[in-house]
């Protein structure tokens, strides 16, 4: 133990002794490693608000059935069950899914397509309350604005048919539970359970609707829905469900290409970063083992006088590389530094494009921690060569020098 | 040339052998030339002053280098040391065999100070941290003045906080003196100690120097091709004689003692 606290406090003292030297080499690693983390920010924060705001986009995850199918209950319910499935609901003829809205406020009554939800819609997600029943309806900004209403009121729907000859209306008293915003859907439309579209359905086929009391026929067999609102769990499954359906025969359209860009941007800047990190550390840990190379040299008779107090061999090693660790460790702090100053300019640059919360340049505590590791890295492979050298001084060699 | 001198001093039969070579060889080549040292048989016993004196480039660090275990020897019939009264000799010939150079070092941590021509003085150390080497690899306490009380007696207290590069060869010479005493070794080695400084200095550092092994009651070997003045300390000189072959390619030199 005395060996090692020894070597390490000597090798500190030559270390601080030899600023001049000690000091470049530190300069010279922050001015490798600090642009590089600059570089890293930047590749991180931009693709990474990409890859944020795709991820929590639902949108993205989507996969929306295109023209008219036939999709069955049991279908529908299988689809449900995949792991890779978040939400899916079937939707009615888009013929019959439209509903006209009226309320007190407003003068105006306007015409709004219905789109299907229920439990865990992930585009109503965080919206506090979903539709359900033939009575709870969610409306976009864009409806509730032409209908002057919020969230709490309660306005009328109605539908109309031509049923044996004759011109037939009914009302339904709707409870708008929440105002979808523009952000999520920038139509005239309304979020309603899936059990309300079917009425509305039924009641334009003139079939009879018992629930709510709407007369007509009886509906003929099992209902077959023409498509549905299908999401994925994930980002990652929206291609390869993409690819399935339409393998099975299936129309359907996804984001999955835009996507894919943004992936494949990420996987080669990665790769971009990551040859100019190899190249630019390499470099670094080259110059650094010459110059420990040229030190151990240079500072041979000292080192024999080390060894002829009794310094192991070990103990030799580890003074070139205690100096390269302390480089290392000083160089990164000093890189963190130069990070943390020109991150905070580029931010501050962008501030007026960014969000609140959202920068450009920017990493997380890992990449801190992961830039330390390989600097440490480095800087002990490349010391490892001298320190082998100065090992294998013979002390009468080295006490005897010119 | 010196020939081969009797004992100066008698050798008391009782004595403890620190060390006890026998057919001890050692060659080194350059350029074609070659020079051997060979020790048929040398004993030196505990608390012995020994003189090794001779021209330059008889062998004399050769010798030395290899009794502070940091030069190995090329042949050894037998190489002990023995350097507590109350424990078995060491085999040090076995040591160089195996490698074991972290033993050979903590030995001469422990038993060995060794004095250079010049320097061995480590330049990013102050003269107290110099002198304190040894110590602190003992792990010795460093607060009971012992490395004050010696720079007082080697005249350098008041450079005790100074680097090396700021003082003079002289006194270079007895912090390099000083850093091999700091940890009381069993013997010390002194490679012709004053040869840089001017013979008044030189005779006064070696003085001093004797006199602070005498009173420590360390075993000394100080290597010096001034022969005068170390004859007035009473010393015991090993003797040696140096050859050279018809051919003038190998010199070779003996030493017994
Ligand atoms: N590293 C070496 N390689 C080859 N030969 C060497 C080496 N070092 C010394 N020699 C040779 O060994 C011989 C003895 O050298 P050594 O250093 O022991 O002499 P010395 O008695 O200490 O001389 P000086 O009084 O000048 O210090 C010399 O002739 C020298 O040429
Ligand atoms: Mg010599």
């Amino acid at each position: 133990m005395a060996h090692l606290s020894e070597a390490f406090r000597l090798s500190g003292k030559d270390y601080l002794r030899e600023w001049r030297i000690s000091g470049s080499f530190i300069v010279a690693l922050a001015a490798v490693l600090g642009p590089m983390m600059v570089l890293f920010g930047l590749k991180f924060g931009v693709i990474g608000s990409m890859v944020d705001e795709l991820v929590h986009d639902p949108r993205n995850r989507e996969v929306l059935s295109q023209g008219s199918g036939r999709y069955d209950l049991p279908w529908i319910e299988k689809m449900a069950q995949r792991p890779d499935v978040a939400f899916i609901v079937p939707r009615t003829r888009r013929i019959a899914a439209d509903m006209q809205l009226a309320s007190k406020v407003s003068n105006k009554i306007i015409n709004v397509e219905l789109i299907p939800s229920g439990a865990g819609d992930p585009l109503l997600e965080g919206l506090g309350a979903l539709p359900s029943g033939a009575n709870q309806i969610v409306l976009s900004e864009l409806a509730a604005q032409k209908l002057m209403v919020k969230s709490g009121d309660t306005i009328d729907g109605s539908i109309a048919r031509m049923f044996r000859g004759k011109a037939e209306r009914q009302h339904l008293d709707l409870k708008v539970v929440v105002v979808a915003p523009a952000a999520l859907f920038n139509r005239e439309a309304a979020f309603v359970a899936v059990d309300l579209l079917q009425a509305v359905e039924d009641f334009r086929d003139g079939h009879r609707v018992a629930s709510l009391g709407w007369d007509g026929v009886e509906a003929p067999g099992e209902r077959i829905y023409p498509g549905f609102r299908l999401y994925a769990k994930t980002l990652d499954d929206v291609a390869a469900l993409q690819k399935e359906m339409i393998a099975q025969g299936f129309q359907v359209r996804t984001r999955a290409e835009d996507i894919a860009v943004v992936k494949d941007m990420d996987r080669n800047l990665t790769l971009v970063f990551w040859v100019i990190a190899v190249i630019g550390l390499a470099g670094f840990a080259l110059s650094l083992g010459a110059s420990l190379l040229a030190n151990v040299d240079r500072k041979r008779r000292e080192l024999s006088v080390l060894r002829l107090v009794g310094f192991h061999t070990g103990d030799i090693i580890l003074f070139p590389v205690l100096q390269s660790v302390f480089t290392g460790l000083v160089g990164w702090f000093l890189a963190s530094g130069i990070f943390f100053g020109v991150s905070f300019v580029i931010n501050k640059l962008f501030a007026d494009q960014l969000a609140e919360g959202q920068s450009v340049c920017r990493l997380l505590p890992e990449h801190f921690i992961v830039a330390l590791v390989l600097t440490i890295a480095a800087a002990v492979i490349a010391a490892m060569l001298g320190g082998l050298r100065a090992s294998r001084i013979e002390p009468s060699e080295g006490l005897r020098d010119i | 040339m010196e020939n081969s001198t009797e004992a100066l001093v008698a050798r008391p039969t009782d004595k403890v052998l620190i060390y006890h070579l026998r057919d001890v060889v050692r060659t080194r080549e350059a350029e074609g030339t070659a020079f051997r040292l060979r020790v048929p048989s040398l004993q030196i016993a505990m608390g012995e002053k020994i003189a090794l004196i001779g021209h330059s480039g008889c062998g004399k660090s050769t010798l030395l280098d290899m009794l502070a275990f940091i030069l190995q020897p090329t042949e050894s019939g037998a190489f002990r040391f023995r350097p507590e009264r109350t424990d078995d000799p060491i085999d040090i010939a076995a040591y160089w065999d195996k490698s074991r150079q972290n033993r050979l070092g903590d030995l001469r941590k422990k038993y060995i100070g060794y004095v250079m021509q010049t320097g061995g003085l480590v330049p990013y150390l102050s003269v107290r941290d110099n002198m304190s080497l040894s110590r602190n690899l003992l792990q010795m306490p460093n607060n009971d003045m012992a490395v004050e009380e010696l720079a007082s007696h080697l005249g350098i207290r008041r450079h005790l906080d100074k680097f090396p590069s700021a003082l003079s060869t002289g006194e270079r010479q007895r912090v390099a003196i000083g850093r091999a005493l700091a940890h009381r070794p069993s013997i010390v080695i002194a490679d012709e100690p004053t040869a840089s400084l001017d013979p008044i200095a030189a005779e006064k550092i070696m003085n001093l120097f004797i006199e602070l092994v005498d009173e420590l009651n360390i075993t000394v070997i100080v290597a010096s091709h001034a022969w005068r003045h170390i004859k007035k300390l009473g010393l015991r000189q090993l003797s040696h004689r140096t050859q050279r072959t018809s051919d003038g390619k190998l010199t070779e030199t003996v030493v017994t003692g």
